[in-house]
């Protein structure tokens, strides 16, 4: 079956080019209020501004070549062939990454106060239960052991201080040892 | 050249006991520091060095050069076992080792990184030992001049590692010199897309960005992958490792790869502010570019990991030889030994091949040591690590994150840095999605300072005239290159387009 025009590579490539457009523009009036330097020969806006160029000149020869590829596209093409998707309701694939992607946004949000082991312990069992692991003697013992194991090595042999939240009288109670 | 005083040298290293053990314990840490994402030889040198004040100077010498050699094979394990470089100048090392490893030869993969590690550091310090005043005088010759052409040169490979598109890949390549210039401004401190966030201010970390990049964009990929029925998510490697060194057939087959991958390693990081990062880019493009099947770069093939992982290792002694004979380190980690050096009462400069030649002799052969140390100590560890990826994807893609997340946190103690490692999680997952090449970004970040701090300079000593570039013959050489380079990459892509185009024609007529 032939693959809807919007919906193959050609056409998400004409799609990201606009977006990255838009981006573009944006980045340009975002460098235009960089502050200027007196007597410099050249401005520290100017080289990001350069790239902005660059990529801008870019972005416009992709678009035109989805565009050409679009109006002149053979089925055996390879832009022909069918895009990724990022709709949620189309592709369970695509809602397991964002989950995971919100997973680690709360991770980060979390690391400080409730620290390392304990937020690593949640992330790594919840994505192996979500990607089939149902084992809960591994699923425990791996989400706990690994987090463990790495703040130990990090902490005692490469002395970087990772923070422990809630588990700090474990790090006092290996201090005292 | 003295050789009754370079063999009895090379004698008195290879016959200390102390010096070997040191030397030998130095490549195990490394090898260990550097498989671990985050953390660097630098870190790994930086970290032992209090260690080292109490020894004598050729054993303290043999553990941090040990460190530094080990550290620089043990970032391919990384890349090759999880797609996350253990250090910047395994960056390229993914690009072929990580297909391999999905292709179930992660053995054949790690030995052949590991046998074009002992190769490449081998070449770097045969030349550091036969050639050191002669490429120093040459290196000593860059001004910002040579410096900004010099990264030009570096960012005209970006073609040959950009894949299908060469549009996206450019486009790749100007959002990542974009990247570099968040933060203050290197020559006026002005505040460039800060956002007011302070944490912005010194700009993005790199090793939480190449993490993101590469590590958490697979593992989220993974994760998408699995659920959607792509993989299994049982599947894990079955290979059988029988050899630790790679057979004949293959060092027969990446011997050329492996030699112009060291001498490359060694000229680059000879060059002072220039180090086995752009280097192995640079190997890998020039490797692929004379190669007969570059269609086949980038699929996994040992081709691949042997330019790469010979270059970076040759850039050890490369780096040593402005050390050692004008006292200019050549990337981070010969600063540190410059301290290791002055500490112990030694001052390296001109003056040290007068008044200290056989200690110089003494370091050239404890640089060949850490080479055949790192060799036994990545002999003994194949297997170990080759286990790795015989663990399930179900277990293998949380573990990888949990470790990531740590290793992007490591590099500054900062919070911050995992969100950047997480939000170039999803940048690197959407470009994949999406079919924009991740390289060509990771070499604009390594580039992207070089460039724009010379650029300026350049422009600021001859007020703004650009012109003057024609009064510098090596600048001028390397442009020529660099459109070469350019010229070459675009026929080259030309030819692996066509190739391919025929063989999917080849395929549907079947």
């Amino acid at each position: 079956m032939e693959t809807k025009k919007t919906q193959t590579k050609a056409f998400a490539n004409l799609i990201i080019s606009v977006l990255l457009l838009v981006f573009e523009v944006w980045a340009w009036i975002q460098s235009t209020a960089i502050k200027t330097a007196k007597n410099a020969t050249v401005q520290p806006a100017t080289f990001p501004q350069i790239m902005i160029l660059g990529m801008g000149v870019f972005t416009v020869i992709l678009l035109i070549q989805s565009v050409m590829k679009l109006l002149s596209m053979k089925a055996d093409d390879p832009l022909a062939q069918k895009a990724e998707t990022l709709n949620v309701f189309k592709d369970r694939g695509t809602l397991a990454a964002l989950f995971v992607i919100a997973l680690c946004a709360l991770y980060v949000y979390l690391f400080k106060d409730v620290g390392y082991v304990v937020v690593s312990f949640f992330l790594c069992a919840i994505i192996m239960w979500l990607i089939g692991l149902r084992n809960p003697v591994k699923l425990l013992l791996i989400s706990a052991l690994v987090p463990l194991g790495m703040w130990f090595i990090f902490y005692k042999f490469l002395t970087v201080n990772i923070p422990m939240g809630i588990l700090q009288p474990l790090r006092d109670l290996v201090d005292m040892i | 050249m003295d050789w009754n005083l370079l063999f009895s040298s090379y004698a008195n290293v290879f016959l200390d006991p102390t010096t070997l053990l040191m030397t030998l314990l130095g490549a195990a840490g490394g090898v260990l520091l550097g498989a671990i994402p985050g953390m660097t030889a630098t870190m790994g040198v930086a970290l032992l060095i209090p260690f080292s004040f109490g020894m004598d100077l050729i054993p303290s010498i043999g553990l941090l050069l040990g460190i530094y050699c080990g550290g620089m094979y043990g970032g391919s394990i990384s890349a090759i076992l999880i797609h996350a470089p253990g250090t910047p100048s395994a960056a390229a090392t993914l690009l072929d080792g990580y297909p391999m490893a999905q292709k179930g030869e992660a053995g054949r993969a790690l030995s052949v990184a590991m046998f074009s590690s002992f190769c490449g550091g081998v070449i770097g310090a045969l030349i550091m030992t036969f050639l050191s005043p002669l490429v120093a005088r040459v290196a000593m010759k860059f001004t910002s001049a040579e410096m900004l052409m010099l990264a030009i040169f570096g960012l005209s490979v970006i073609i040959s590692i950009s894949g299908k598109s060469i549009a996206k890949g450019l486009i790749s390549a100007f959002f990542g010199m974009l990247l570099c210039t968040i933060g203050l401004d290197p020559t006026y401190s002005k505040q460039r897309f800060t956002f007011g966030v302070t944490s912005l201010k010194g700009g993005l970390s790199f090793i939480p960005v190449l993490i993101g990049l590469f590590a958490v964009a697979e593992v989220i990929a993974g994760v998408e992958r699995i659920i959607a029925g792509r993989e299994s998510a049982q599947a894990k490697s079955n290979e059988k490792i029988t050899r630790v060194l790679p057979d004949f057939q293959t060092i027969k087959m990446t011997a050329g790869n492996i030699l112009t991958g060291g001498i490359i390693g060694t000229f680059i990081g000879a060059i002072p502010g220039a180090g086995g990062d752009i280097a192995v880019f640079v190997s890998y493009a020039f490797n692929k570019g004379i190669s007969k099947h570059p269609e086949k770069w980038g699929t996994g093939i040992p081709n691949g990991v042997a330019s790469t992982e010979s270059a970076n290792n040759g850039c050890s002694g490369g780096a040593m030889i402005p050390l050692l004979s004008l006292g200019v380190p050549g990337d981070s980690v010969t600063a540190i030994l410059l301290g290791a050096f002055i500490m112990k009462g030694i001052q390296p400069g001109p003056m040290m091949y007068v008044s200290e030649l056989p200690t110089v002799y003494r370091v050239f052969a404890a640089l060949m040591l850490a080479n055949l140390a790192m060799l036994l100590v990545g002999c003994a560890g194949v297997r170990i690590f080759a286990k790795i990826v015989s663990l399930e994807k179900r277990m293998l893609y949380p573990i990888i994150l949990i470790v990531s997340l740590l290793g992007a946190f490591s590099i500054n103690k900062n919070v911050f840095d995992i969100g950047v490692c997480v939000f170039f999680g999803v940048i690197g997952w959407l470009m994949n999605k999406y079919e924009f090449p991740l390289s060509p970004i990771l070499l604009a970040l390594i580039l992207g300072p070089m460039c724009e701090q010379n650029f300026v300079r350049f422009m600021d000593l001859n007020h703004g005239n650009f012109g003057e570039i024609i009064h510098y013959p090596i600048a001028i050489g390397f442009f020529v290159v660099a459109v070469g380079v350019v010229i070459f990459s675009l026929i080259n892509q030309r030819k692996i387009n066509a190739r391919e185009a025929a063989n999917a024609a080849g395929s549907v007529q079947e």
